[in-house]
């Protein structure tokens, strides 16, 4: 697979390597952090380009956001580094105060100084010289403007998470870090948002690193996602590059809604209920199982008494359940042995529950799982 | 300059202080507070005491900080105004003004003729719930030192017991005491006698009036607030000029006239209101011996009252 | 919006600055000095001094004096929460006055408070001549624990006015909300998610309380209650003894330690930060409809027996005391001094209370929260405890600072530091560590975000703790008689040294003084609890 970040197998001290380093913004290498017996940050290499949107996205207490406290200089790694526009912030020999490592924050809680009008939270980061005319600039460009004279908890919950995106970008940082900066606000709101700020973000040429838990957010406003479990990174790919070829099972699971259908393996092809996929680059040999990633809509069904001829009875498959989604309709479908998985159609073409189906796949190279062999 | 230790409240003396300045040209200096704080102060200072002078509600405290050997032996011609009852004998302090011990009743429930004659009267039941001491007051703690040595240790338990039966009331000193005679809380209480003349200036129509003891009762006890020279003091030649004057006409005049006192020096006489030192027949007692009040607080203790 | 977390577990505290822990550790220092004088003292004593701590009757004391603080504490939480809530929530008529009036009563001392219960409930007391035509001639008995404890609520209870109040203020009405919307009434949301919230709060002040009654004087003694200070005090004058007198006051001060250990627990491990504290609305006012007349009953029931009635009581003495030809006795220049050491005291306290609550609340180690407790050692011990114990280190040791302002302050520091400390700690519980973060990142060391935000944004909350310590040093007696530059004269030594050789009326108008400058100085801080 082309997901996985290549890791470079060089130590800390040579970390930058003069000929990526002018596009890199920022990158960790190893990145290790224990609380007690827990290692939070385990072994994290990740890069991002200047200009880049990345999304680290992982369940909650998977480490995103120590990940995220070592990046702005809150926690002091136990192994790895960190460098940030070039310069290394945190390594074996060197711990750089938040202070002084150019990184704007913004949290899911504002955080404004309440003791502070939109203007003081703005220009809080900045030099006396420019002060008015850089606010001014920041006010407009995340729409706000006539708003510099009010206190913070005169704005909406909206507004508040734009003076601090503001009040963020305000010190030309090299860096944005984003923790989970929409998860307090409503969902309409939340998408408005969203889309808003990646747009502020992108014409302010910033580089961010954005933690969420939302996989729909991660995918839909980042250049790049990093999933992450357990304290390690699994995949660092494209979004649609995450969502059709996820490395595992579990970044197929936690990236929008997988079906892993189980199979055996037989002339290269993995045999499932739905049909014959190929098994990866012949990797596989005959006799192994394994799983195969189809998502909801890349299956399509066949209702049994339409059909010419009788299908074999060990595929023929019921719909259990049905569970609509605005466009389209997610239909819960269960095999003879009680397997059940999910095909999505268009809402007018839905099936009734209790009809007798078939499924087959439109694709026919898609990402196969070996199960291990116990 | 002299700096002066004064467990004598300001309203009381603070007047006299300054006319020794406007008398001598000397700066004084005065540091105010309860008499005992005072000791302990001076006690905890030890050597490095910045006072010169210690100027003393009771010969209690005096006789104190003089057994840590923190004062000097007092001039003759300072020692020799004062009666010897009224100084320490070994001359390290000097008593200034006398006070009597009294019993203060209530003058709408009593008269003169109901007062007993000797204070082991007030042990008889007829005054239960009419009584109010204050015995974590200096002056008290004296009294009951002059008890155990004029009568000895077992009248003197007899006497505590036999009012802790009659149930009095607890007070923090000597002016609550007083307040609660006036206003008939109780009948009688255990004060010093100048107390009621303060009261009076206040309140004319204070129902209370003074019962002196006679005839050597310990009920009649007359002690002497007094004054000291710390052995470390800088300014001592200052100290005993106002030493001295404090024993001088003028200072006992004061403490004849504006405090109630009585003076101590020969021929002066105190407030007509008074009767004279004479006249109360106070028991024969020299005040040093009164120094001893840790067996006084151990026997308040047994008894419980403390 | 706001959470309420609970999470981070202690792993995961960052190191304090060493300057904040050194700036700490000194303050904690000052606060145990008293506390090695006395085991200097006590590692002298003999059996006598044993067997005087542990015979039956030093312990009955003791106990006793521990019931007496925990019933002044309970009695004082039940008048100060309605009083802070009415004030600061509800539409109660004139508000602002009752706010300037409940927390009055802290500046009252306590030996005039006493004087002014035995005056008003005593067995001839007023309200008995008043009682007398009804047919009542004997009230319940006042003396003893009945009297001390309610003189001691009279005059404490303001404490957790004042921190409760604060809390009130700040909190995010947004949990309020929330409950009401899954269905609870006012008055089971008020008791399941406002007093929750205010939990640290309560504790801090009836800590404040627990330990003032412990260590109080003037008022037990006055109302012939028999409390540990004053068998300490009885030592003291008595014996000039002060090793029996340290002995005792060990056990006090083992005493103040299960105290404080009680407040940790009944404070709880939660956090009560508000997490967007920019985003906090000003909470909602309650209007009380006819509630409203028996709230304003309460209220003057509390006010008029902790500020009329002693300010009455000084009142009487002066009118009194001037009809019979007394001087006015009006004391400018002690007036002077006492504002002036006072509010230097107060500074003084406010800046000790911010390494303190620092390292308690943000850095949460073991050394953060020794500092913190040892800060309140002082409060509890008896003021001419504390007052010796700089006499004998300074008049030995520090001889050019010896009976100066600054030394009398730095025992001021000892005495009232908790006062502040437990106010700026709860404040700053309220304030969300992330906004000290961003403003890390924007370019702030650590000392600069605790001057350009931290500390501005609980500003309210300093000037409470610094009102707190103003009106209390104001009233302070044993330590400034034993401290202060010789012929420094205050208020509250003026009023004590009238009223102990009972020349009431000159000790009225210094008490009035020090009430009416208590009262204009309070007016000025609750404007200020508003203005934010």
């Amino acid at each position: 697979m082309t997901a996985t970040v290549e890791r470079p197998s060089v130590t800390m001290p040579q970390m930058s390597d003069p000929s990526d380093a002018p596009q890199l913004a920022f990158r960790t290498l190893a990145l290790t952090k224990r609380f007690g017996d827990v290692t939070a940050v385990d072994g994290v290499d990740l890069d991002v380009r200047r200009g880049e949107f990345l999304a680290v996205l992982g369940p909650s207490g998977c480490g995103k956001t120590t990940l995220l406290r070592l990046v702005a200089g809150f926690e002091r790694p136990d192994g790895g580094g960190i460098e940030v526009g070039g310069r290394v912030v945190a390594g074996p020999r060197r711990h750089l105060p938040p202070e002084e490592r150019r990184i704007g924050m913004v949290f899911q809680e504002s955080a404004l100084f309440p003791h502070l009008d939109v203007a003081g939270n703005i220009g809080f980061g900045l030099a006396r010289r420019d002060r008015q005319r850089r606010i001014a600039e920041l006010v407009a460009l995340v729409g706000l403007a006539g708003l510099q004279r009010r206190m913070p908890h005169e704005l909406s919950g909206g507004q508040q998470q734009r003076v601090a995106l503001a009040r963020a970008l305000a010190p030309h940082p090299a860096l944005i870090l984003l923790d989970e900066p929409f998860s307090s606000l409503d969902a309409t709101l939340r998408s408005q948002l969203r889309g808003d700020v990646r747009e502020i973000l992108r014409s302010a040429g910033a580089t961010t690193l954005f933690v969420t838990h939302d996989q729909g957010e991660a995918l839909e406003i980042s250049d790049r996602v990093a999933v992450m479990r357990a304290g390690r990174i699994e995949q660092v790919s494209t979004p649609d590059e995450l969502y059709l070829r996820p490395v595992n099972r579990f970044v197929a699971g936690f990236v929008g809604e997988a079906n892993l259908l189980p199979g055996e393996v037989r002339h290269g092809e993995v045999q499932t209920l739905v049909g014959r996929f190929r098994a990866g680059h012949g990797a596989l040999a005959d006799g192994v199982r394994a799983e195969v990633l189809l998502r909801p809509e890349q299956l399509h069904m066949l209702q049994v008494d339409r059909l010419s001829s009788a299908p074999r009875p060990e595929s023929v498959l019921t719909v259990v359940r049905r569970v609509f989604h605005g466009s389209e309709v997610h239909h819960v479908l269960r095999s003879p042995t009680g397997f059940e998985f999910e095909v999505a159609t268009p809402s007018s073409a839905t099936i009734e529950v209790g009809t007798r189906v078939i499924a087959h796949a439109r694709a026919r190279e898609v990402p196969v799982y070996p199960l291990d062999a116990e | 300059m002299v700096t002066v230790y004064s467990g004598r409240s300001e309203e009381l003396v603070g007047p006299l202080l300054e006319d020794f300045t406007e008398a001598t040209g000397i700066e004084v200096e005065a540091r105010y507070g309860d008499t005992a704080e005072m000791a302990n102060l001076i006690l905890t200072e030890g050597e490095n005491s910045p006072a010169d002078v210690f100027f003393a509600q009771d010969a209690g405290a005096l006789g104190a900080v003089a057994q840590e050997g923190l004062l000097a032996p007092l001039p003759e011609e300072i020692l020799g105004a004062v009666e010897d009852r009224f100084k320490s004998p070994s001359g390290e302090w000097v008593g200034v003004s006398g006070r009597a011990r009294v019993v203060a009743y209530n003058t709408e429930t009593l008269a003169e003729e109901d007062m007993p004659d000797s204070i082991f009267g007030f042990t008889d039941p007829e005054w239960s719930g009419r009584i109010g001491w204050a015995p974590t007051n200096g002056s008290f703690q004296s009294f009951v030192t002059a008890l155990r040595i004029i009568e000895g240790e077992d009248r003197a338990r007899e006497w505590l017991e036999g009012i802790q039966a009659n149930e009095p009331n607890v007070y923090d000193g000597n002016s609550a005491a007083l307040e609660a005679v006036a206003s008939g809380e109780i009948d009688v209480a255990f004060i010093n006698h100048y107390y009621l003349f303060q009261r009076l200036a206040e309140d004319p129509d204070t129902a209370a009036a003074n019962h002196f003891m006679t005839d050597g009762d310990p009920g009649a006890l007359v002690n002497v607030a007094g004054a000291g020279i710390l052995n470390t003091a800088e300014n001592d030649e200052a100290a005993r000029e106002l030493v001295a004057f404090l024993l001088g006409e003028e200072a006992q005049t004061y403490f004849a006239t504006e405090t109630y006192e009585y003076p101590l020096i020969d021929g002066m006489e105190a407030d007509p209101a008074l009767p004279s030192l004479g006249e109360i027949g106070s028991p024969e007692l020299d005040l040093s011996e009164l120094s001893d009040l840790e067996g006084t607080l151990e026997l308040l203790q047994e008894v419980g009252i403390l | 919006m706001a959470t309420l977390t609970t999470r981070r577990s202690a792993s995961r505290v960052p190191a304090p600055p060493a300057w904040l822990t050194g700036a700490g550790a000194l303050v904690a220092l000052l606060g145990l000095l008293p506390i090695a004088y006395l085991l200097i003292l006590a590692a002298g004593s003999d059996e006598s001094a044993i067997a005087l701590a542990l015979r039956d009757r030093t312990l009955g004391v003791l106990a006793r004096t521990l019931v007496l603080a925990a019933t002044v504490t309970t009695a004082s939480v039940l008048v100060a929460l309605p009083l802070a809530w009415l004030t600061t929530r509800s539409d109660l008529p004139g508000r602002r006055w009752w706010g300037v009036l409940s927390v009055l009563p802290l500046v009252v001392p306590s030996y005039v408070g006493g004087y002014a219960v035995v005056a008003a409930f005593g067995p001839r007391g007023t309200l008995q001549s008043l009682l007398e035509p009804l047919g009542i001639t004997r009230l319940p008995e006042l003396y003893g624990f009945p009297g001390a404890a309610l003189a001691l609520t009279l005059f404490s209870f303001p404490y957790i006015v004042l921190s409760v109040r604060g809390a009130l203020l700040r909190l995010d009405p947004a949990y309020e909300e929330v409950s009401r919307s899954l269905g609870r009434g006012p008055w089971r949301t008020f008791w399941t998610v406002t007093i929750p919230q205010l939990r640290p709060a309560i504790a801090a002040g009836a800590l404040l309380v627990a330990l003032y009654s412990l260590a109080d004087f003037g008022a037990v003694s006055l109302l012939q209650f028999d409390s540990f200070t004053r068998a300490i005090y009885v030592q003291y004058r008595a014996s000039f003894d002060p090793t029996l007198a340290a002995v005792l006051a060990l056990m006090l001060v083992t005493c103040t330690g299960g105290v404080l250990l009680a407040e940790s627990r009944l404070r709880g491990r939660a956090r009560y930060d508000r997490a967007g504290a920019g985003a906090a609305r000003p909470p909602a006012t309650v209007s009380l409809g006819a509630w409203r007349w028996l709230a304003l009953a309460f209220c003057s029931v509390v006010v008029g027996l902790s500020v009329v009635m002693p300010v009455g009581t000084i009142a009487f003495w002066l009118i009194r005391g001037v009809s019979a030809g007394e001087p006015l006795n009006l004391v400018w220049d002690a007036t002077l001094n006492s504002v002036l050491a006072s509010a230097l005291a107060a500074v003084l306290a406010v800046l000790a209370s911010i390494p303190v609550a620092v390292l308690a609340v943000r850095h949460r180690n073991w050394v953060g929260v020794l500092i913190e407790r040892a800060t309140y050692a002082g409060f509890a011990l008896p003021g001419i405890v504390i007052g010796l114990a700089f006499v004998f280190v300074a008049a030995r040791f520090l001889p050019a600072i010896y009976q100066t302002l600054p030394l009398l302050l730095l025992a001021y520091l000892v005495r009232f530091a908790p006062e502040a400390v437990g106010v700026t700690r709860a404040s700053l519980l309220q304030v969300s560590p992330r906004i000290e973060e961003v403003a890390r990142t924007l370019g702030r060391r650590p000392g600069a975000v605790l001057r350009e935000v931290t500390l501005p944004i609980i500003r309210p909350g300093l000037i409470a703790g610094g009102a707190l310590v103003f009106l209390t040093a104001m009233k302070e007696l044993p330590t400034t008689i034993l401290l202060a530059p010789t012929g420094f004269d205050t208020l509250a030594v003026r009023i004590w040294s009238a009223t102990s050789e009972g020349f009431f009326a000159r000790a009225a108008a210094p008490a009035l003084l020090m009430v009416i400058v208590a009262a204009f100085s309070l007016t000025v801080v609750l404007r200020r609890e508003r203005d934010r």
